[in-house]
């Protein structure tokens, strides 16, 4: 981890790659520059600076009516909501999935060296499902949810339910890719024993591979929770329910003081996930 | 990374087992009880429900939707349009992370409780209770300034810049920069904050400066790392870029906006496609210089 | 009926890993059942890899190995695990699941009889209990049975290691290494517990050991393995000081010759390679 510089060790054999490196770097640079529309000075220009000052002006002091919270405390428990089954749908899609596109049970490995041995076809069938187990994965997880989101919108109408999918889908995606990650990471010692006294499959997964791998796998999946619950507060931005919704409707209609009070709920809905999933990993 | 060195911690707690079966004390059981009462809960109180979710009606619509997609339409405008707000989106994501870059490593030095006010480094400084204050200050106020840029969505953050500067890219670059800035800044505080110390400490034993230790004793050892998160966000960044354009911020989202609501399902698959190109490109990059980097 | 006495049967196994790592190279070997013999030979010698395709998790790349006169290289699927049940193997890393409790451990060497869904059940609620106990009982760490794994020192996991071959009940025991971790006098404990094991219920018993002594103390057949072939097969009683010597020294000699074949230099330093 905490490895010295290495630049003497690369630059010895292939000098090129730095060179080309900085070229590239550079291009990129002053293209994405150009392409980005990038004006600092907007901000401190009279409009900009008049903008920022509604804005920060605007904020304060929030609104803290009984009124508006009364009618805030409903989309923030549907928030919460679409987090925990959107985030239930992407453990049953990415935990098979995760199977299959693990290398080390599906192709590789000393669990399949004497089955595989000679026979061409069960060799490359397992390859294949290895292989679009993979593309799956990572298409699910290439599209970003809010596209995920505004598509399911359009299929299934307005709601916290195109949420669910598109948080399901995407973080389905992502989570299968790191389950098989995590499967990969298991040590492979136990399996060999466990097999060696003619366990089947099944078995092995379950008394060496799922044991060993239930910690990172139970983490992983909280984290992604955590995550799942700000993706879900703001999927409303796009119509899928929940208080990215209100977010944009107080953005729109410049009640800025109403938008301090949603990032604080926000915040402290965040925390408050972040709290009870660090006391369900102490627990493992 | 933080959640596997987290891991570890867990790890070495000794879980007790008595009896057979032995692990469920008292507060594992409400933890869990908690946790099958949200899921109860989330199930009941929204207006979704699982059965609808998977029902005939809901499943046929995504089926005739899907089918309203294909085939993508590869028609020249299309296509050039697409491959401009790939670059756009490239653009963005590239200018946000630089600035998230600059943001995070103006800030963290102060918000690394190593650098700025205990350990190793002050460990002969004087105690009184105002000097350490003094120092503790500035890495409270970095401390909060990271936080409360990283608690902010980047969607949030592109709503707001597009109120100050108006549409396009630019609010884009500054809503993944701030964002951004605020997560790197977290990432690279806790890198700062377990390096290993006896480097610093032989270098502070010669009497070296505290500036001189920084650039002898801790960027050496920071910066590799330093590199391979700030390409991880760029991974994340690349994903995001793609769909701030939906509230008015530029790139290939704002294409998709217009292709969804003038129903141009065959011109969105089209977008798809290329945002699937160009994350799974970006991946590759990283990756690539993430391995060059360690 | 001679035939039906032969455990195993090597004729000219090779196994070479990748390309060119060479692990084996032609071995031949005839085991009795009910014979008890110890390998001996300096570590990287082809050992592990030996105990790897006796209990059928490797095949050999070339060569034929028969087990009970059934070729391995027809085996597969059921037939394999059922085979395969029928060889314990004492591994050197002890290869338990340090998250699983003891007993599930131990009671893992019943996975080869047990159908699936009760394999799942006694996670939850260990399904012989007695029996666990019992094996636990035999190799005299009987208290530690609801202790997680990893809490236990590598002796005592060794130990558990032991118990769960002695709960699995197997026609042939191998054991790698079983000893390199534990004290000496614990370690002929555990040898002559294992050799007991054999004895009482007629075990073919295979084991690798660091220690000559051990080996030549307890075993009336000892095997010689260098560069992954046999150099001697013997009783203990036949076995000189020279042919150990040979055995262990032939090793360091030969290191650095291979390493000068790389390296074109001084032919001063080596002079035994011209």
């Amino acid at each position: 981890m905490n490895q010295p510089v290495p630049s003497l060790i690369h630059r010895s054999p292939k000098t090129l790659f730095p060179y080309l490196f900085t070229a590239l770097f550079l291009l990129a640079f002053i293209d994405s520059w150009r392409r980005a529309g990038i004006e600092p000075m907007v901000l401190f220009a009279a409009k900009g600076r008049g903008n920022v000052w509604k804005f920060l002006s605007g904020m304060f002091p929030p609104d803290l009516s009984w009124n508006f919270l009364s009618l805030m405390f409903r989309p923030t428990l549907e928030t919460i909501q679409i987090s925990f089954l959107g985030t239930l749908i992407a453990v049953i899609i990415g935990f098979p999935l995760g199977l299959l596109g693990t290398h080390t049970l599906m192709v590789r490995g000393i669990l399949n060296e004497a089955e595989l041995q000679g026979v061409p076809v069960r060799r490359s069938l397992r390859y294949a499902i290895y292989f679009l187990a993979r593309g799956v994965l990572s298409l699910f997880r290439s599209i970003p949810e809010f596209v995920w989101a505004f598509m399911f919108v359009r299929a299934v109408g307005l709601g916290p339910f195109p949420g669910v999918l598109a948080i399901g889908v995407a973080y389905g995606g992502m989570l299968g890719k790191v389950y098989s990650e995590i499967f990969e990471g298991v040590n492979d010692r136990p399996l060999e024993a466990l097999q060696s006294l003619g366990a089947n499959k099944l078995q092995i997964f379950f008394y060496g591979w799922f044991p060993q791998a239930l910690p990172n796998f139970v983490s992983y999946t909280l984290y992604r929770w955590e995550c799942a619950v700000r993706a879900s507060a703001i999927l409303g931005l796009v119509g899928a329910g929940g208080l990215g919704q209100q977010i944009e409707i107080s953005m729109r209609m410049f009640n800025f003081n109403e938008v301090l009070t949603l990032l604080m709920i926000l915040f402290l809905m965040v925390a408050g996930v972040d709290y009870l999933s660090a006391r369900v990993r102490a627990m493992l | 990374m933080n959640s596997r060195t987290a891991l570890k911690t867990c790890e070495t707690i000794p879980l007790r087992g008595g009896g057979r079966g032995g692990k469920f004390g008292a507060k594992n059981v409400l933890v869990l009880a908690a946790t099958v009462a949200l899921f109860v809960w989330s199930y009941r109180g929204a207006e979704i429900e699982l059965t609808q979710l998977f029902s005939r009606d809901s499943v046929q619509q995504i089926v005739i939707y899907i089918k309203k997609l294909i085939p993508p339409d590869f028609s020249a405008p299309v296509l050039h349009g697409a491959l401009k707000g790939t670059i756009e989106t490239f653009a963005i994501s590239f200018m946000g992370t630089l600035m998230a870059v600059g943001i995070a490593l103006s800030v963290v030095f102060f918000a690394s409780r190593n650098l700025i006010y205990s350990g190793l480094l002050y460990e002969m400084e004087p105690k009184q209770g105002w000097k350490r204050t003094a120092r503790m200050l500035p890495y409270l106020a970095a401390k909060s300034l990271l936080n409360v840029l990283r608690t902010i969505p980047e969607m949030v953050w592109a709503l707001i810049f597009v109120f100050m500067v108006g549409l396009g890219s630019f609010p884009g670059v500054l809503a993944l920069g701030v964002h951004t800035g605020g997560v790197l800044g977290k990432l690279f505080g806790e890198v700062l904050e377990d390096v290993d110390t006896q480097p610093i400490e032989s270098l502070q034993a010669t009497g070296a400066t505290r500036m001189q230790i920084l650039f002898y004793g801790i960027l050496p050892q920071v910066l590799p790392q330093f590199v391979a998160y700030t390409l991880y966000r760029w991974e994340v960044n690349i994903r995001v870029a793609a769909v701030l354009g939906l509230v008015g911020a530029g790139g290939l989202g704002q294409r998709i906006h217009i292709a969804i609501s003038l129903f141009l399902e065959n011109q969105l698959l089209t977008l798809i496609i290329a945002i699937y190109i160009l994350v799974t490109i970006v991946d590759y990059l990283s990756a690539y210089l993430r391995r060059k980097v360690i | 009926m001679n035939d039906l006495q032969q455990q195993y049967r090597l004729e000219e196994v090779r196994k070479v890993f990748g390309r060119h790592q060479i692990a084996l190279d032609g071995i031949d070997l005839n085991v009795q059942r009910g014979e008890k013999l110890a390998l001996i030979g300096p570590s990287g010698a082809g050992k592990t890899t030996l105990f790897r395709l006796l209990n059928c998790t490797l095949r050999p790349t070339t060569g034929k190995l028969w087990l009970d006169d059934c070729d391995v290289e027809s085996l597969h699927g059921k037939r394999l695990r059922a085979m395969r049940r029928q060889i314990g193997t004492i591994y050197q890393q002890h290869n338990l699941v340090q998250r699983l409790k003891v007993v599930h451990n131990v009671l893992a060497g019943q996975l080869g009889r047990w159908s699936t869904p009760r394999s799942l059940m006694s996670l939850a609620k260990p399904a012989d209990l007695g029996l666990a106990h019992k094996a636990l009982e035999q190799v005299g760490i009987a208290d530690k049975i609801f202790e997680r794994t990893d809490e236990l020192s590598g002796g005592q996991q060794q130990r558990v290691a032991i118990a769960r071959v002695l709960v699995q009940d197997p026609e042939v025991i191998l054991a790698d290494e079983p000893v390199s971790s534990v004290d000496p006098t614990l370690a002929s404990t555990i040898v002559r517990l294992l050799i007991d094991i054999s004895e009482s219920t007629r075990k073919t018993l295979i084991v690798s050991l660091h220690s000559v002594d051990l080996a030549l103390a307890y075993f009336p057949r000892v095997i010689g393995i260098s560069h992954g072939s046999i150099t001697f097969d013997l009783s203990p009683d036949k076995i000189s000081e020279a042919m150990l010597e040979g055995l262990y020294a032939g090793n360091d000699r030969e290191q650095p010759a291979t390493e000068a074949v790389n390296e074109p230099a001084s032919p001063i330093a080596y002079p035994s390679i011209s």
